[in-house]
């Protein structure tokens, strides 16, 4: 049995972000399943290969969930049985990006989804000296101002990352409505920052919390 | 409507050709198809179209072969190098509310050596109907103990007698055959006088088989009887075989042999045997030669078996109540336009073979994601490396298992084993019987511990939920509680959603869309086709052999839509 002003201790912040971040800042919907994959991410117990697996399903529900903010039609087909069926398709000219590293552990979820979507890198990297965000190395499609951008980073403390690259997005005529940000664990702050300085970008995220578990990337990539 | 050929060898009653698409025939497969001209309409639009006619050809979706059969018999044998298989399965055995019919009992007592066996497999061999299950007294001799042992050895110890069984463990046994269940049935070693570890595991009965020399000995075991045939033989004949039986086959000595005879054998059959003759409903003199008492028998029991046999099928199509409101039990997947989206894609009978299987899979996956949290959870807490504790759920079940309704449920494993970690299978064969349309049990393996398992069954699309109400029955028969069965499919109609909630209240129903109608092909409307078919590529949408030319075959995939026309 757990005390229950112990769940409550642990959860004050996810009852405000709702309401404080606006609309375009939308949180996975939480079932007990997603909260097992979070719980197993943060266990410091859990061994590498059940990282892996219980990240991959994190970063897959994300993405399919990222896939829905993007525009459709609707369309109507005709079934094996001859049959109409009111369906809808979504629009050409999609592409993601990845913030490196840690943000390409979530390539392949993307690719699982989108067989051949184009997919842009980032690298961003902190200067030693002025403590600031640096972009090292940008490769993106050429008609990325065309394209509806997934933008991928999982963990986000300060937001200062994802920041920069936006700005990196927007430096090639991005729109800034035109960027969806998918993310795993989000401190209130980043949220906060984020929300702030671009209002139009979507952000979708599993769990808004002050601890994030910053040890994502070097244990996704086995290189702690 | 008569087939062109009709075979009257047993073994050569079905055929089978090569579906691959290799566009080679096999030999018979011409004539085969030539059957299939003469009728009316393109009979394989698949295997789930049934009433097309009595003698519609049957689809065997294994190994990627199709067997025509083309006879109406029961006796559809298909024999592939050392396996045979029945394509006539096993019919519902509960009803449409699904309770059990309970199988029909035939109790066989007899003498020693008086031919017991032998009659028991001349009635399962003319009985002619799969899913019989012979039961043997001789499985049930008590383990003796060391001592019991060396008495044994010395051919001193008692085994005709009442207390050498283990009734007890029989009678549970049988009531729980007689229930439907499964049973582990223990394997006797005449050599050690004890158990063998492994056990014979008997499931799926409908008719039961009891033999033994003390078979009408218990009160309690014979009210279990729905039929009692005591087997006489004569004395001297049965010693006779029993000296061969001992000596060849069990490698023991005459003397002793003897010796067991004189002190055991014979007195218990004239006081524990014999007098049970009046329990009997039939005798059967001379054993298994009197072929007349056999076939009497045979057609008692198939009297009894017609009057425990009714449609389910139609049955359960027109339960449908379309005024009903949706049952709890049932969980459909939030429709958000990337749902919608992939059912776009799936539902398209325009839709390339490599683009249904991935979109496919990608709905399957969002299926079990939802399916698997559903089941229960509890709170626990973690030390995270960041040095503070995280409150947080984990699954509150030790086994997930998953457990497919072949062929179609089988393309759901890969997707099952992505979201739940080493999950174990299970794979259960139900197939459409195209002369009744009632689904049939062909094939089953379960894992070991299934019934402490949550399990997670799986078929491709529940149309009428013959198919899926049988294989909850099969999970219910292995003691799976009916709480922990999640019954997951892509596309459910509202018939089939209904008469599976109905008549399991407890099992959850997960799916990604419920369609309204079934057509009376009982194909879901507006539907998703044949889902194994356009999955496994073994759809034809014609199929018009012209005479002497090659084959004209046209497939649903794009690639090959383009009939190719003999030059």
């Amino acid at each position: 049995m757990v005390e229950p002003d112990l769940i409550q201790d642990s959860l004050p912040h996810n009852n405000y972000t709702d309401s404080d971040l606006g609309s375009n800042f939308k949180k996975l919907r939480i079932t007990d399943n997603v909260r097992e994959l979070q719980t197993v991410l943060r266990d410091k117990t859990t061994s590498r290969g059940d990282f892996i697996f219980y990240a991959d399903r994190l970063i897959r529900l994300v993405v399919e969930e990222g896939l829905n903010q993007l525009p459709y039609r609707h369309c109507d087909v005709t079934t094996p049985t001859g049959h109409k069926y009111e369906g809808l398709s979504y629009q050409r000219g999609n592409c993601g990006v990845s913030i490196m590293r840690s943000g390409e552990a979530m390539e392949q979820g993307l690719r699982d989804c989108c067989r051949s979507i184009r997919i842009g890198k980032i690298l961003i990297q902190k200067d030693e000296d002025t403590r600031e965000a640096k972009v090292v190395y940008a490769k993106l499609p050429p008609d990325i101002d065309q394209r509806k951008v997934l933008l991928m980073y999982p963990i986000m403390n300060s937001g200062n990352t994802v920041i920069k690259a936006v700005q990196v997005l927007k430096d090639h005529y991005v729109k800034e409505d035109n960027i969806i940000l998918l993310n795993l664990f989000v401190t209130p702050q980043a949220a906060k920052a984020l929300v702030k300085r671009f209002p139009n970008m979507k952000v979708l995220t599993s769990e808004v919390h002050p601890v994030t578990p910053n040890h994502f990337g070097m244990k996704y990539f086995g290189t702690d | 409507m008569e087939p062109a050929l009709k075979f009257e060898n047993p073994r050569s009653n079905s055929c089978i050709s090569d579906s691959s698409g290799s566009g080679e025939e096999v030999d018979h497969g011409l004539e085969e198809l030539t059957i299939i001209t003469n009728f009316p309409e393109s009979p394989l639009k698949g295997p789930k179209s049934p009433l097309k006619g009595p003698k519609s050809p049957t689809k065997l979706g294994i190994n990627k072969k199709i067997s025509f059969s083309t006879s109406s018999k029961s006796h559809r044998v298909y024999q592939s190098g050392l396996r045979t298989l029945y394509t006539s399965g096993r019919p519902p055995w509960y009803d449409s509310h699904g309770s059990l019919k309970e199988p029909f009992v035939i109790g066989v007592c007899g003498g020693s050596a008086s031919g017991k066996t032998t009659v028991a497999r001349k009635i399962i061999e003319a009985l002619d109907v799969p899913w019989v299950s012979l039961l043997s007294l001789d499985s049930f001799y008590k383990v003796l103990n060391e001592e019991m042992h060396e008495t044994a050895n010395r051919n001193e110890y008692n085994f005709d007698h009442p207390d050498a069984f283990d009734f007890d463990l029989l009678i549970a046994t049988l009531r729980r055959l007689k229930e439907g269940k499964s049973v582990e049935v223990p394997i006797y070693n005449f050599i050690t006088h004890s158990r063998d570890q492994s056990t014979r595991t008997i499931y799926g009965a409908n008719v039961v088989i009891f033999e033994g020399i003390m078979s009408f000995v218990n009160k309690e075991l014979l009210d279990l009887m729905d039929m009692k045939i005591f087997v006489d033989t004569d004395s001297d004949v049965r010693l006779a075989r029993r000296l061969k039986r001992d000596i060849a086959e069990r490698g023991r000595e005459l003397e002793g042999v003897l010796k067991q005879y004189n002190t055991f054998v014979k007195p218990a059959f004239d006081h524990w045997i014999s007098p049970t003759m009046s329990s009997a409903d039939i005798i059967v003199p001379r054993g298994g030669e009197n072929l007349v008492a056999i076939q009497l028998v045979v057609l008692h029991v198939h009297g009894q078996l017609q009057k425990r046999g009714f449609k389910l099928r139609s049955k359960l199509a027109h339960s449908a109540d379309n005024g009903c409101k949706k049952p709890d039990t049932l969980k459909v997947l939030e429709q958000t336009p990337q749902i919608q989206g992939l059912h776009t894609f799936v539902r398209n009978r325009e839709t390339a073979r490599d683009e249904f299987i991935f979109y496919s899979k990608r709905l399957m996956r969002l299926l079990f994601e939802y399916a698997v949290s559903l089941l229960p959870f509890k709170t626990v807490s973690v030390d995270t490396p960041q040095g503070t504790s995280y409150q947080g759920r984990r699954l509150d079940a030790d086994k997930i298992c998953g457990v497919s309704i072949l062929r179609a449920g089988e393309t759901m494993e890969q997707a099952l084993c992505e979201v739940c970690k080493d999950v174990r299978l299970g794979k259960i064969l139900i197939q459409t019987n195209f002369d009744t349309g009632e689904p049939e049990l062909h094939y089953l393996r379960l894992p070991k511990d299934i019934k402490e398992s949550q399990v997670i069954l799986m078929d491709a699309t529940v149309a009428t939920g013959a198919a899926a109400m049988m294989a909850i029955r099969v999970l219910l028969d292995h003691d799976v509680p009916e709480d922990n069965i999640t019954l997951t499919s892509l596309l459910m109609a509202e018939s089939g959603v209904h008469s599976v909630a109905y008549a399991f209240p407890k099992v959850k129903i997960v799916t990604t869309a419920v369609d309204k109608e079934v057509n009376e092909k009982f194909h879901i409307l507006p539907g998703i086709g044949n889902f194994g078919d356009r999955y496994f590529g073994t759809d034809f949408e014609k199929l018009v052999p012209i005479d002497r030319t090659p084959m004209t075959r046209c497939y649903s995939e794009p690639g090959c839509r383009d009939v190719e026309q003999a030059e």
